[in-house]
């Protein structure tokens, strides 16, 4: 199997991850109690964390999202391309 | 204390701004159509839609009327956990050009049911048409409610009235428009409503003493000392990890399932534009929604601090509320065409969907040798009837299509998205298994709802299952498991694989993805197959296991 299709499926599952991490923040704190009530830029970390990761840190991992899935759709055509010229 | 029942005072200037504002909408409806050559054009916007214009209107889309209204009442009532709910719809866009938007954009699809029509076959896309128009409808008719009672308090007119003439005023510049009229004016909406929330609620927070006035969406810091002083719980998580996981499913994996976001996707020039779009959606949609975090502070803190005491039927007016005790009439009068705007774009876009779905999904499936000329004619037919249709429906709603936008969700996440992700990821799923798992997990989904059978109800009766949340955390993944157990079993059995196409469905897989070539080793792994089976089934047992919420 072929390295492109490999890094499809490997980019789409953690990029999910990555994703889902930056949206779902909440249940990191409510899974481990501990973790609320330190003050973080004056805000109730409980609060700022989730609230960043859901706008500043998601856009960083959605502009490398379509910088890597951008890569594997040009590896792909690549790959069709090569597979024209055998024929 | 007595509850302030609050008037829109000087509603002069808003009618002129709201006047102006549809003027603009039908010029741009207007201009924009004379591009669209043929009905794929009139649905796609001929998939010329560049990148930072595709981003606005997806964002657009996404802001409706709750942005201005909804969001903040339930910060005000929930605070913080609603927050957490809100922030994950960010991701929706993201995950639809991941898993799906891309593959489908590739394709050709006009909606996610053109898609599930050519994977799974026509019984299967008309159960998945059929919840997709309920959805929507559902969607709009929030929409156009929330928009007449706008033009009802601005207008001074009865709802009636306001419903058929604001409903009239919509439906007819989003048919005349198109997905190019739709496409341009969500791109404005969404920089109207932009301006209109986050300057003015600068100025609101300058004249609360706070610091940050400057960029609202994330400078209140200062504000917070005072708000735990009035408000103690303000920042409590208050529900258990059940709570905060069911957010994914139904609303994560929900908004996955709108038909009218991934249509978005469809309408970028290329799929690298489509990226691009992905990541202004992120830009636009995190600063509005930072700003709507920051409104709904605001209103809880105002409430707390000023002495002030909101009537509840007039918590879903705190912005305007705020915009009239800090900010002239003027401002106020923007504040309410941006509030109307947000509405509109997401009703648009409802509409723009339900249209396809009729014209493409059903009729051109019925009648598939119509011209293009008929099949246009087909499509300005279906928007306008499906905007009547639902300006009827508001006009009298039945009280189980307005419990709740957010329990729609669900239903998309329930009956769309499972099909698509595996449709897409997964060769072996097949139309056994999608047909079986749509009806089946859908109708659950309904029937676990308070809404039907009162005491069917997974998580006590309260929010979780009022919103779908409870009923999402089944259904879901009760979707998956029953969609890659029965396709696995059907897969096995050579008479009933005799009498589908599977070859031709597996051949679509490959092609989606942008193979010229077919390998049946790829997207074809048994073992993915049983984890995913494995891990629905433990989720359809930990959401009936009580306790957690």
């Amino acid at each position: 199997m072929n390295s492109a299709y490999k890094k499809e499926i490997r980019y789409t599952l953690g990029f999910s991850v990555l994703l889902l991490i930056c949206g779902h923040l909440g249940l990191l704190f409510v899974a481990f109690p501990s973790l609320q009530n330190h003050m973080i830029f004056g805000f109730p970390s409980q609060y700022i964390v989730p609230v960043v990761f859901g706008w500043i840190v998601l856009m960083v991992v959605v502009a490398f999202q379509a910088k890597f899935t951008n890569a594997v759709d040009d590896e792909i055509e690549e790959i069709n391309a090569a597979a024209e010229n055998v024929k | 204390m007595e509850a302030q029942k609050w008037v829109l005072e000087s509603p002069t200037i808003g009618m002129i701004f709201v006047g102006a504002s549809f003027i603009i909408f039908y010029a741009i409806g207007w201009y924009s159509q004379k591009a669209a050559k043929s009905s794929t054009d009139y649905w796609t916007a001929g998939r010329s839609i560049g990148s930072i214009t595709n981003g606005l209107g997806m964002a657009s889309s996404y802001m409706s009327l709750a942005t201005f209204m909804g969001v903040t009442a339930l910060i005000l009532k929930l605070k913080v956990p609603f927050v957490y709910m809100w922030i994950q719809f960010a991701l929706s866009i993201p995950l639809i050009t991941l898993w799906y938007g891309t593959p489908l954009r590739r394709m050709g699809a006009f909606t996610p049911a053109h898609f599930v029509r050519e994977r799974y076959g026509l019984r299967t896309s008309y159960i998945t048409v059929a919840f997709m128009i309920l959805v929507m409808v559902m969607y709009a008719l929030g929409q156009m409610i929330g928009v007449a009672k706008v033009f009802e308090m601005l207008f001074g007119i009865n709802y009636t009235l306001a419903l058929i003439c604001g409903g009239a005023l919509i439906v007819g510049y989003v048919t005349i428009g198109g997905m190019y009229g739709t496409s341009y004016n969500a791109a404005f909406q969404m920089i109207l409503m932009g301006i209109a929330f986050i300057i003015p609620l600068g100025a609101i927070m300058k004249a609360m003493g706070g610091t940050g006035w400057w960029f609202p969406p994330l400078f209140y810091s200062d504000m917070v000392p005072a708000m735990l002083d009035a408000v103690p719980d303000f920042f409590d998580m208050k529900y258990g990890f059940k709570w905060y996981l069911s957010l994914i499913p139904c609303f994560t994996l929900g908004a996955m399932g709108l038909p009218h976001l991934g249509m978005r996707v469809y309408t970028a020039s290329n799929l690298k534009s489509a990226r691009g779009a992905m990541v202004w959606f992120t830009f636009f949609c995190g600063i509005v929604f930072c700003s709507t975090y920051t409104m709904g502070f605001s209103g809880v803190y105002f409430q707390a601090t000023s002495g002030s005491t909101i009537a509840p039927t007039d918590l879903d007016k705190i912005t305007l509320i705020l915009n009239s005790v800090y900010n002239p009439a003027w401002v106020l009068a923007f504040v309410i065409a941006g509030a109307i705007a947000a509405g509109l774009s997401t009703i648009s876009a409802n509409l723009m969907a339900i249209g396809a779905m009729i014209a493409q999904d059903i009729i051109a499936t019925i009648k598939p040798d119509l011209s293009d000329k008929t099949m246009k004619l087909i499509g300005y037919a279906a928007i306008a009837g499906g905007g009547a249709a639902s300006i009827l429906i508001a006009l009298n709603p039945p009280n189980f299509l307005v419990v709740s936008i957010l329990w729609a969700f669900g239903l998309a996440g329930v009956t769309v998205a499972p099909l698509v992700i595996l449709g897409v990821w997964w060769k072996p799923a097949n139309r056994y298994g999608a047909s079986v798992a749509v009806l089946v997990s859908g109708l659950t989904y309904i029937a676990v709802s308070p809404y039907l059978f009162p005491d069917i109800v997974i998580a006590g009766g309260g929010l979780p299952d009022k919103v779908g949340m409870s009923g999402a955390l089944l259904c879901v993944p009760l979707c998956f498991f029953l969609h890659v157990t029965i396709s696995m079993i059907t897969d096995r059995i050579p008479s009933m694989m005799a009498k589908i196409p599977y070859k031709q469905d597996k051949l679509l897989v490959d092609k989606i993805h942008g193979w010229t070539d077919y390998s049946e080793e790829r997207y074809n792994s048994t073992g993915a197959g049983i984890i995913i089976a494995a891990v629905s089934l433990f989720f359809c047992i930990y959401a009936v296991l009580p306790g957690g919420w």
